[in-house]
């Protein structure tokens, strides 16, 4: 397909290539040349040879001596007239200067348009490189920040004061052990379920037809267990006080965990397995995670045949485990403070002055499992809250303090490894370095769901946009869990922001299973969240979730692109190298050591993954 | 990467399918010329309105291949689990409705 001419200039250091046959004599114009960002692929599969081909800037306005066919690579000895690059000599040492300085991390096919790259330091010289990969299905394109992020304190001209909108106090309690009693309480570190609790679980929901609770302690870490649904915190507001503000009280050492099946035996959400032993299949200390140690009180529900795959299924399972913390809760919420062992003050501070930066959470919508419960009264509770499927996915604003107390209530059950469970937004990484970022102004956080229908993901991404450009934000983050027809969204929401001009950062688990369906030109921004060694849904619970590394590498990108630097093109096939060189460039800007997680190769090795995957 | 283990991964053929069944989680397609049958989550399907019992579908493909002959005693183990879990909630099942 010929190109325009203003392509052309934006390509004029790539390759010039006839789109089509042209006759000889003709002077070579804009429209004779074809689209750079298909070369790649073109080269890849030996149809095309770059060798000695001149630049577009070189033959634009020169003479073709002899007739070509399309697809015919100009160079010297077909072309009179050529002009003399316009940035030759000094070009050829920078690249090889930029390669090593290369940052960048995530795999997004598809990113076209035009990659500028600013090479710091002083030295000065702008490269422009075609991001290539147009219309490349499965390619990867990862991209990342290149220069020290530290110039972008600079607009902090008009210093104005933080200002502290509201304050979250966690209060801390410490268990140690849990029973089972005559009644549910708390005595010192040890905490009693009721004994019996169970009937009461079976009786909440029509559909709910058994339940067996279990306490793991972690010498029975080595324990079989269904596919787990979701993994919550315990917590509870005292008094009167709503999510997100006041004071809420929570257990440590302790998690709940669901899993279930129907009566045929069959899981819940029957795709993502995550069943086995749970010490091979649980990485330990992610944010949606229990972290070794903690005890796990764990319910298996059992659904009515059949509604494992239905909506009302896991809805009933979500809603009777409730009933079991909310016990919890209540005795909570008399325990006297005497116990609270770690008094912990969150706060909403807003920068004036700084860059204003918006966080977009793209939740599953599609359905059944693919659902979160919003806002509810109690810390990731039932009551109160709201489907995302109910409210048709549209985008709900809520405080950075809302998230870290709990108001999104996780039914989801996509592949285990790339899910946010509960726990993940209680422990949210991005919002917790963004709110103590100084560099930034942390405005809010915009939750979205993801519908099963094209039409659907659209309309809630145009509301995206809008909801985005009226906050005047500077910049904004796009994360989404898991993969699949959930990309066509995420694409689409970072579209829609990036063309109202704000730059926007993409993360999202990638690498090589999950690259993206499509990409836009405002995905220039991308952060993988993959940790997975093979770069692969390894079925191991929460490995590929977003993790405080991806939080700070967003975070330097974001600023990276709000202070007009560049970012390096991603490489067009999934390369784990990236992301170490970013970190790099990020603990060097910084001068701070990025802890980096572990991934599946710390856990106990299980045949399955020693054979099938590393 | 683990697609270097696969003798014919080049080959990518497109197919047809027929969505046999639609739940709140998960479609099922029956391969057309009858190659087989899938069920595939909700979110690894693209569509541009509601997804209906009947409607045509289109992917491409390629041909599974065995990555070796060694058994994974794990997952048969998984399997096995599963298999006499399903056969005593079955029998329970049965017997609550005699």
């Amino acid at each position: 397909m010929s190109i325009t001419a203003e392509t052309a200039k934006a390509h004029a250091h790539d390759p010039a290539v006839l789109c089509c046959r042209a006759e000889g004599g003709i002077t070579i114009e804009p429209a004779n040349l074809e689209d750079p960002a298909i070369f790649d692929d073109l080269v890849d599969s030996g149809l095309l040879n770059l060798d000695g081909c001149l630049t577009i800037e070189e033959v634009l306005g020169a003479k073709l001596l002899k007739t070509c066919d399309s697809l015919c690579p100009l160079t010297a000895d077909v072309v009179e007239g050529a002009k003399a690059p316009s940035a030759p000599a000094e070009a050829a040492p920078a690249e090889e200067e930029v390669k090593e300085a290369v940052p960048a991390p995530v795999a997004a096919p598809a990113a076209g348009g035009i990659l500028k790259i600013h090479i710091g330091e002083g030295k000065d010289i702008d490269l422009e490189i075609p991001v290539g990969a147009l219309g490349g299905g499965g390619a990867a394109v990862a991209e990342v920040p290149q220069t020290a992020v530290a110039s972008v304190a600079a607009p902090a001209e008009e210093a104005k004061e933080e200002k502290v909108v509201r304050t979250l106090t966690r209060k801390h309690f410490n268990i140690t052990e849990v029973k089972r009693g005559p009644e549910t309480k708390i005595e010192g570190t040890t905490l009693y379920i009721r004994e019996g609790i169970e009937a009461e679980v079976i009786d909440n929901q029509e559909l709910v037809k058994d339940f067996h609770l279990e306490i793991i302690t972690p010498d029975l870490y080595h324990t079989y267990s269904e596919t787990i649904m979701d993994v919550q915190p315990i917590a509870t507001k005292e008094g009167d006080d709503d999510i997100g503000t006041g004071v809420t009280r929570v257990l440590d050492g302790v998690v709940m965990m669901l899993t279930g099946v129907d009566e045929g035996g069959v899981q819940i959400g029957e795709f993502g397995s995550s069943e086995g032993y749970l010490d091979e299949n649980i990485m330990w200390g992610r944010p949606g995670c229990p972290d070794k140690g903690e005890i796990f009180i764990k319910g298996n529900i059992v659904v009515q045949e059949k509604t494992n795959m239905e909506r009302r299924g896991p809805m009933a399972a979500h809603t009777a485990f409730d009933i079991i913390t909310q016990e919890i809760r209540e005795v909570m919420k008399k325990l006297d403070d005497s116990l609270v062992t770690e008094t912990q003050e969150l706060k909403q501070v807003r920068r004036p002055g700084k860059k204003k930066v918006v966080i977009v959470k793209e939740i599953m919508g599609q359905g059944a499992m693919h659902d979160n419960f919003i806002l509810p009264v109690e810390p990731v509770g039932v009551l109160g809250a709201r489907a995302n499927v109910d409210l048709g996915n549209v985008p709900v604003c809520v405080s950075p303090l809302e998230v870290l107390d709990g108001c999104i209530h996780a039914l989801t059950c996509i592949g285990p490894a790339s899910k946010e469970m509960s726990r993940h937004y209680w422990r949210e990484p991005l919002v917790l370095e963004a709110l103590h970022d100084e560099e930034v102004d942390l405005c809010g956080v915009v939750f979205v769901g993801s519908p099963q229908i094209n039409a659907e993901k659209f309309y809630v991404s145009k509301r995206v946009g809008h909801t985005v450009e009226m906050m005047d934000a500077d910049g904004a983050f796009v994360t989404t869990e898991g993969f699949g027809n959930n990309h066509i969204d995420f694409a689409s929401h970072i579209e829609q922001i990036g063309m109202r001009g704000i730059p926007v950062v993409g993360m999202s688990y990638c690498a090589v299973q999950g690259a993206l369906v499509v990409g836009n030109k405002y995905m220039q921004y991308m952060v993988d969240n993959n940790k997975s060694e093979s770069g692969i849904e390894n079925e191991v619970l929460g490995c590929n979730t977003l993790c405080p590394e991806d939080a700070v590498r967003a975070i330097a990108m974001l600023k990276t692109a709000m202070a007009g630097e560049d970012v390096k093109a991603a490489e067009r096939k999934w390369n784990p190298n990236v992301k170490s060189t970013n970190v790099e460039l990020i603990e060097a800007a910084y001068d701070r050591k990025i802890a980096l997680e572990e991934n599946e190769q710390s856990l106990p090795m299980s045949q399955k993954r020693k054979e099938k995957y590393d | 990467m683990n697609d270097e283990r696969l003798k014919y991964g080049g080959k990518i053929i497109y197919m047809e399918g027929v969505i046999v069944a639609v739940d709140d989680c998960s479609i099922s397609i029956d391969l057309k010329g009858r190659l087989g049958f899938f069920k595939a989550p909700k979110r690894m399907f693209i569509c541009d309105t509601e997804p209906k019992v009947g409607q045509e579908v289109g992917f491409n493909m390629s041909f599974p291949e065995q990555l070796g002959p060694k058994i994974n005693d794990k997952y048969v183990s998984n399997i096995e689990k599963e298999r006499r879990k399903q056969e005593e909630m079955r029998k329970r099942l049965d017997n609550k409705e005699v």
